[in-house]
């Protein structure tokens, strides 16, 4: 048996050894090993590789250096020029390639920009991984569901009777509000928050102490933003003092840094919580729920233990009464992220489009890649005698590699300087879509990536072309004898079908998002939405006796056709009770009635249509117990003569008066839910004015000189009620938006793959047709000839896509508890529209190749 | 010029090639002087040896046919120059001259 030395130790010691020292070192050290062999093969073994590493001395080590060095540059300038003229001959590869390239890398780019963006979103609060959002399951209609809204006591009693609470703060939501010093008046978004505030969240403080800034109830902590806005300058602000709603002096205890754009939570005030208490003692019941509430956990306390815990903690608060609200606590800073939930169960949120954009980035880049690898080797018909030659004389399999991939990075970097153009073009643009602020900072992180991503997308385009082009056997390339694999057409014939599979699908479902969002917004909604704005009932004067005063002069103004005020907002859920009692309810009901103060005529303004009955009127005094209902909420009670029946709301009686039909007051996502209107001027926050048609300009401008002279000190912010609808399509919209210009992307990919085979297949076929062509085939002939094996591969991505598309467009469309049908002409249109695509890219190749004369394809050989 | 010293075990070494005359390369050096010295001696220090020698021009080189052994790769034989020899020779002959000078005393 013949014995080898271990192969690891040799091909190190050839690696490493002097050439010309090799040959005698590895001969004598294997004359020793096999000696040696015949009596103990291990010790022998091991005798060898220890000898191999005593030879790893100064005096046996190959100079890698100098050994080199004076053909490296000499290679590589070389290199440089073969790759200059190899791009300078085939320019429109050349710019299908830098085109290709550049869209995929920019495609890229742009979306690692934004997937980094988002999962720093509030990642930046230095107690992260202990900080925790308390919040609720909530059973309705025999489902849970989940809210952010806790009641308002339960910070501090989780703080104090929960060991593994180190603190819990109590926080509103952000609202506008006004805040004014020596005459300037600014809208600002302001929260309530709990003393301990900035024990929990890291928003840096440039003046006072974070645990003293908001011990006093009538502290206002702002931001550095608005102390310029309100004082001009930052300096010295501690302790000025502040007007809130032209009602409270506040004093100022801090300045705050402005929030980070990857704060969720934006805000530019602070105010104490036990500021909100003062006249709101339902904040301290626990049967009511409005405010957030956050927890602090001691370091290595074990969150699903404590949310066991906490499940019942509401109940037994309430002795009892309270059944149907279990508490839990999430992470903060998954919140953003992860902040669906179906049924009591997380089911995701902008994490499915962070992970659903982070594979498209992927795809982008590797079909940008492949279709690079693609017309390359299809372009390497005519580098075969170069190659041919340069192996001929002496170039080594590892310079061509070297040669190629060189050329593929080169190609990378011109791309890579084309796609930071592009984004740079792109960023503003895709900001406004995302509703984001990224910025292109080349940071070291950013250069990093963007030379990491380069390179590999260089190396990964170029490996193939660069191995299959010096994998060629030089006799076989200069003879002109080549077969090529079949199994290599199958591969590029597959990526066009899969590009266009992809095109396909995005086309559909740009087609069903804007006939979907088409829908919606022109959908009748069951009351009047144009023409229409609201504004906040704030200050003094509207919210006493004033309102009445000042609706009826506002109803004088020419222009405006009906003013009244609602507490709603007819955008999405707004206040909700279950404390609506009828006949024959089951009394662990705890399904919430949307409940809607109006004032007289607002049902009319907002032209929503009566069943039955009556709507509210001055003519009868009793209308202040009266109630209407909408249709979901009589058929979910079962009443089959609602008008005259007594029910009762909030303990007290009250008779139904009217039933209006279904209107659409949450987005087109949910079902009509069962709705009340009770007349409640004080109890109403927005006040509506309706406007005639074409004159909305100036009517507008007469509401604000008359707002500003009945309401001074509030600045007049008012918004269109239409506008705000659209408003809650944004993530739509915004979908829409994106997918149209991925369908665009890709389509401009696939055709540039598509392309690439073109060009193979006329050039691989230009015996055939010039043989053809001489037998007397027509230039139509050619083209169909040609035509038909794209026409193939694009019918077969059809027939692929069609069936992904109609489970995605319907799996998007279920969203929407209102939405269109779909319809067969998407698909057919969809797919027909590639298919032209298809013809029109291939048709410059194919008429070029059917077009040429005969004798110049044939003359060779 | 003075000229190049001669280790220890280089000198040793030296010796060998020229006793083996023509026919010394690194394996046969080796297991002659593992005999005579009666240890383990490992082929990397008989191959830096041959080569610090062949560098100062004490020994000289040349390769053998390619045999089916050794992995098919040829010997490198080894043999003494005259400058080799003559610093063998100079070495042999100083230590003979310290050596006489030694006084004829019993040591039993």
């Amino acid at each position: 048996m013949k014995t080898t030395p271990p192969k690891i130790a040799l091909s190190f010691l050839r690696w490493f050894c002097r050439e010309d020292y090799l040959e005698e070192v590895e001969g004598d050290l294997t004359e020793v090993f096999e000696k040696q062999h015949e009596q103990s093969p291990a010790k022998a073994r091991w005798k060898f590789t220890w000898s191999v590493a005593r030879y790893f001395r100064l005096e046996f080590i190959k100079s890698f250096k100098t050994y080199h060095s004076a053909n490296i540059m000499d290679m590589l300038s070389h290199n440089l020029l073969v790759t200059y003229r190899s791009f300078k001959r085939n320019r429109t590869s050349f710019f299908i390639n830098l085109i290709g390239l550049s869209t995929g890398l920019a495609c890229t780019l742009l979306i690692y920009l934004w997937v980094t963006d988002e999962l720093a979103m509030d990642q930046f609060h230095k107690k992260s991984d202990r900080l925790y959002q308390v919040m609720e399951h909530r059973e309705q209609a025999g489902k849970l569901v989940t809210f952010q809204s806790t009641s308002g006591p339960t910070a501090k009693a989780l703080a104090e009777e929960m060991p593994e609470v180190e603190y819990a703060v109590t926080a509103t939501r952000p609202y506008k509000y006004i805040l004014s010093h020596d005459n300037t008046d600014i809208k600002a978004i302001g929260r309530y928050v709990g003393k301990d505030f900035y024990a929990l969240f890291s928003y840096p403080l440039l003046q006072g102490l974070p645990n003293q800034v908001l011990s006093d109830k009538s502290s206002i902590v702002i931001s550095e933003a608005l102390a310029i806005s309100l004082f001009g300058t930052t300096e010295n602000a501690v302790g000025k003092m502040v007007e809130w709603q032209h009602e409270k002096q506040y004093q100022v205890s801090g300045v705050f840094k402005n929030i980070p754009p990857h704060s969720s939570a934006q805000f530019d005030f602070l105010l104490s919580f036990e500021a909100y208490r003062e006249g709101r003692s339902w904040v301290d019941e626990w049967g009511n729920t409005s405010p957030m509430t956050y927890a602090l956990l001691k370091q290595g306390a074990n969150v699903d233990q404590f949310n066991e815990k906490i499940a019942d903690f509401i109940r037994d608060k309430t002795d009892g009464k309270v059944i149907h609200r279990t508490m839990f606590i999430t992470p903060y800073a998954e919140r953003y992220l992860h902040g669906k939930y179906e049924n009591g169960v997380r089911t995701g949120g902008r994490i499915t489009y962070v992970r659903l954009f982070s594979i498209i980035a992927v795809f982008t880049l590797i079909i940008a890649c492949i279709n690079f690898m693609n017309l390359s080797t299809a372009r390497a018909t005519r580098r075969f005698k170069e190659v041919g030659i340069r192996k001929a004389i002496g170039a080594g399999r590892k310079s061509l590699i070297v040669q190629y991939l060189g050329e593929s990075v080169l190609l990378a970097f011109l791309s890579l300087l084309l796609a930071i153009l592009l984004i740079w073009l792109a960023l503003p643009r895709f900001n406004e879509i995302t509703n984001k602020q990224l910025s292109l900072d080349l940071t070291p992180e950013l250069t990093l990536v963007l030379l990491g991503i380069t390179a590999l997308t260089g190396l990964l385009a170029g490996s193939y072309p660069a191995l299959y082009l010096s994998g060629f056997d030089p006799v076989a390339i200069l003879k002109g004898k080549l077969n090529r694999s079949l199994g290599e057409l199958w591969a590029r014939q597959g990526l066009v079908v899969f590009q266009f599979t992809l095109s396909i699908i995005l086309i559909v479902t740009v087609v069903v998002v804007y006939q979907q969002i088409e829908f919606v917004q022109t959908r009748n909604l069951g009351y009047d939405k144009d023409n229409t704005i609201y504004f906040r009932k704030e200050g003094k004067n509207l919210n006493s006796n004033g309102l009445e005063t000042f609706l009826s002069e506002l109803k004088r103004i020419p222009g405006v056709t009906a003013a009244s005020s609602i507490g709603h907002d007819m955008t999405g859920h707004n206040s909700g009770t279950y404390r609506v009692i009828w006949e024959g309810r089951d009394p662990n009901d705890r399904t919430e009635f949307e409940a809607v103060s109006v004032n007289y005529d607002m049902i009319e303004l907002l032209d929503i249509e009566i069943e039955l009955g009556r709507t509210f009127s001055p003519d009868f005094a009793s209308d202040s117990s009266g109630i209407i209902f909408n249709e979901s909420a009589i058929e979910y009670m079962g009443l089959e003569n609602p008008i005259g029946e007594v029910i009762e709301l909030w303990y007290k009686k009250r008779e139904i008066i009217g039933v209006v039909k279904d209107f659409h007051f949450e987005s087109l996502h949910e079902e009509v839910k069962p709705l009340f209107f009770y007349l409640a001027p004080q109890r109403t926050w927005n006040v509506m004015a309706k406007m005639e048609e074409g004159r909305e300009r100036e009517t507008l401008d007469q509401i604000q000189a008359f707002y500003r002279e009945f309401n001074p000190g509030f600045p007049f912010d008012y918004q269109f009620l239409d506008e705000d609808y659209k408003a809650q399509y944004e993530a739509e919209q915004r979908v829409s938006t994106l997918s149209r210009y991925f369908a665009g992307i890709a389509v401009l990919i696939s055709c540039l793959g598509l392309f690439g085979l073109a060009t193979f297949a006329a050039e691989k076929r230009l015996k055939e047709i010039g043989i053809r062509k001489i037998l007397g085939a027509g230039s139509l002939r050619i083209v169909s000839l040609l035509t038909l094996d794209f026409t193939r591969m694009v019918l077969l991505s059809v027939v692929i896509a069609l069936p992904v598309s109609y489970f995605i467009a319907r799996h998007w469309l279920e969203g929407f508890a209102f939405r269109i049908e779909l319809q067969w002409w998407f698909f057919a249109g969809a797919g027909l529209l590639a298919l032209i695509i298809a013809w029109l890219t291939i048709s410059i190749q194919t008429l070029k190749a059917a077009q040429t004369n005969p004798v110049q394809s044939l003359k060779d050989e | 010029m003075k000229e190049p010293s001669l280790g220890e075990f280089e000198e040793l070494v030296l010796l060998t090639v020229a006793a083996q005359h023509n026919e010394a390369y690194g394996v046969s050096i080796l297991e002659s002087l593992e005999e005579h010295l009666n240890k383990k001696i490992n082929i990397s220090a008989i191959h830096v040896a041959l080569k610090r020698m062949e560098e100062k021009g004490f020994v000289k080189s040349r390769f053998g046919g390619i045999t089916s052994d050794r992995g098919g790769r040829r010997k490198k034989f080894y043999v003494i120059t005259a400058l080799g020899k003559r610093v063998l020779d100079q070495q042999y002959a100083l230590r003979t001259s310290i050596y006489r000078q030694i006084p004829k005393i019993s040591f039993g």
